[in-house]
């Protein structure tokens, strides 16, 4: 009551204006390279850009996409690789962090930092790497899989193989992330919980179980946001490592994106595939949102 | 001896799965590992197979090609002076946003802020098409300014920032004010220093963030002399080039200032992405 009064008779001398001075430069990048860029995409989307200028055709970029099979493609790979990712991450996550929270401050260091190296690094290094170790005719692992008897070792070159290796890279070189998160906010869980469960002889798993992963939902909420995000734009592995192929079998619709907007220069196809994508974030940031409101 | 105690102390599965886990841990640094060590190796002996694990010599040849034969000094200085330049401007800006939104009290605030924080969730990859020919229509592609100015319009900052103003005492504000002082004198000698730890962090985590950028960088970047270390790297690898050493070294130079920095600073890193992610 005290606080709220001293605010207001405090707000008698404050300036108005200087909020939005100090939010100006801000606002000004936020609306010409966030705002205008969002609506001038969903313009761009109704129209066939040509040399003879732009002609609006409706919905037939977005007709067009729902024919072509190679889009429909990167949509699946998409799904798969969403699900996939979050999966991996979320599980693979709690198993190292659940492993860790409680042990040495010097052994957790060491245990995050092993994982968060990659992703320091950057996919596009990660991904380099990664060509050089799958190399079919002088890689190190097409090496180690031949001496283990494996016929066909070129699994970037194989259909049925591409996507689960390429899966497994991005999620070494973004897997990290969640166990840092999940580390963090396990140690900030009070001290009081283990306690108790201790008393009443709660096994180590019981522990984790019944405590530790209800109380890091929001982490797990906030993470599979992120990554479906994170997954939607993957590009850089793909150009890296596959280029899409074989025959579209590793297509993702950021890389569809890309090569219409830059290859084939479809320009309004590729504001098409960018609006979907859009919405798609727009959708996933919605439960993020409700519990961001939550919270204040 | 401690170790040991510990160890025995621990209940049988969860030693198990420390073991385990700190395996998959030294896992995740081979490949770095193999990097690195290949970098010093001539490229026959990166096609040995069985390979060797370390260098027989410290073989510095496929780093003087690089830096000899290359534009790879100047990538660097464009990946240093790009990566700096916008955290700087991105920081500064961020923070005065994020002081405005935590302190300040404005109409249309709250609103402006949820668009800003909606921005987040939104990649920018998907507008990259409107994006792109708007850079263009201000005829900036192969210049800094591309590579700079675009990439500043992340809300991350603001977002981060906020909580840290907001953690400062309305108390000290109001006594300064009263003292006379303007608002900008507030901000720039109490605030900012008080703010130094999130600030510090922030400023880690962009450069990092704008030393990776990949996608805007190559659609920036038309000659070779504005390519980013990132961007020259990933070309030199696709070119129909032999030399596997010396694509092996372009990646160890792109990655090691990043490893550099994770060590310096690995406290803040982990600090800073908690900070950035949501609170409970």
């Amino acid at each position: 009551m005290e606080n709220k009064k001293s605010k207001k008779k405090f707000r008698g001398i404050e300036n108005p204006y200087s909020g939005y001075l100090f939010i100006a430069p801000q606002l000004l990048l936020f609306l010409v390279f966030i705002i205008y860029p969002v609506f001038e995409g969903f313009r761009m989307s109704f129209f066939r850009a040509s040399y003879h200028g732009e002609q609006f055709i409706g919905l037939d970029n977005y007709k067009q996409l729902m024919a072509d099979p190679v889009f429909l493609k990167s949509i699946l790979n998409t799904v798969i690789f969403v699900i996939a990712i979050v999966f991996l991450t979320i599980i693979f996550g709690l198993f190292v962090a659940t492993a860790v929270y409680d042990k040495s401050a010097k052994y957790i260091s060491f245990i995050r930092g092993s994982f968060y190296l990659p992703v320091m690094v950057s996919m596009v290094v990660m991904s380099m790497i990664w060509n050089f170790l799958l190399n079919p005719a002088n890689g190190l692992i097409s090496y180690l899989l031949g001496n283990m008897g494996a016929e066909n070792v070129n699994l970037l070159g194989s259909k049925t193989w591409v996507m689960p290796v390429i899966i497994f890279v991005t999620f070494v070189g973004n897997v990290g992330q969640s166990i840092i998160l999940y580390i963090a906010s396990m140690i900030g869980i009070p001290e009081d919980y283990f306690e108790a469960a201790q008393i009443d002889g709660a096994t180590r798993w019981q522990r984790i179980h019944k405590i530790l992963i209800p109380l890091v939902r929001p982490t797990t909420l906030y993470l599979t946001v992120i990554n479906i995000i994170a997954v939607l734009k993957i590009f850089v592995v793909i150009q890296l490592l596959t280029g899409g192929g074989p025959n579209n079998a590793s297509v993702t619709m950021m890389y569809y994106l890309y090569q219409n907007a830059f290859v084939y220069n479809n320009t309004g196809v590729a504001a098409a595939v960018g609006v979907i994508m859009f919405v798609i974030a727009l959708l996933l940031s919605v439960p993020q949102f409700k519990a961001f409101g939550k919270e204040r | 001896m401690k170790l040991f105690k510990r160890l025995a102390r621990m209940e049988k599965m969860d030693l198990v799965i420390t073991i385990l886990v700190t395996i998959l841990a030294i896992c995740s640094l081979l490949p770095l590992f193999w990097l690195i060590t290949n970098s010093l190796k001539p490229s026959t002996d990166i096609y040995k197979m069985p390979p060797d694990i370390l260098p027989k010599t410290m073989y510095l040849d496929n780093y003087k090609e690089l830096f000899n034969n290359q534009p790879a000094l100047r990538w660097t200085f464009n990946s240093f002076f790009v990566s700096f330049v916008t955290t700087t401007l991105s920081v500064i800006f961020s923070a005065l946003a994020a002081y405005a939104f935590a302190k300040l009290h404005f109409k249309g605030k709250n609103i402006l802020f949820a668009l800003f924080i909606g921005s987040l969730m939104i990649p920018k990859e998907t507008f990259i098409v409107p994006l792109f020919k708007l850079v263009v229509a201000f005829d900036w592609v192969d210049t800094y300014q591309a590579l700079i100015i675009p990439n500043l319009a992340t809300c991350f900052g603001v977002f981060m920032l906020k909580s840290f103003f907001e953690s400062i005492p309305n108390s000290i504000r109001e006594s300064a004010k009263l003292d006379g002082a303007s608002e900008w004198t507030i901000f720039w000698k109490l605030m900012l220093p008080i703010a130094k730890p999130g600030i510090g962090a922030l400023f880690i985590l962009n450069f990092v963030t704008f030393w990776n950028d990949y996608l805007w960088q190559l659609l920036m970047a038309r000659s070779k002399e504005m390519n980013t270390l990132t961007v020259g790297v990933a070309g030199l690898m696709q070119e129909i080039n032999p030399n596997m050493g010396l694509k092996v070294a372009g990646a160890a130079v792109a990655a090691m200032p990043m490893i550099l920095i994770f060590i310096m600073f690995q406290k803040y890193f982990t600090k800073g992405i908690a900070a950035g992610a949501v609170k409970e």
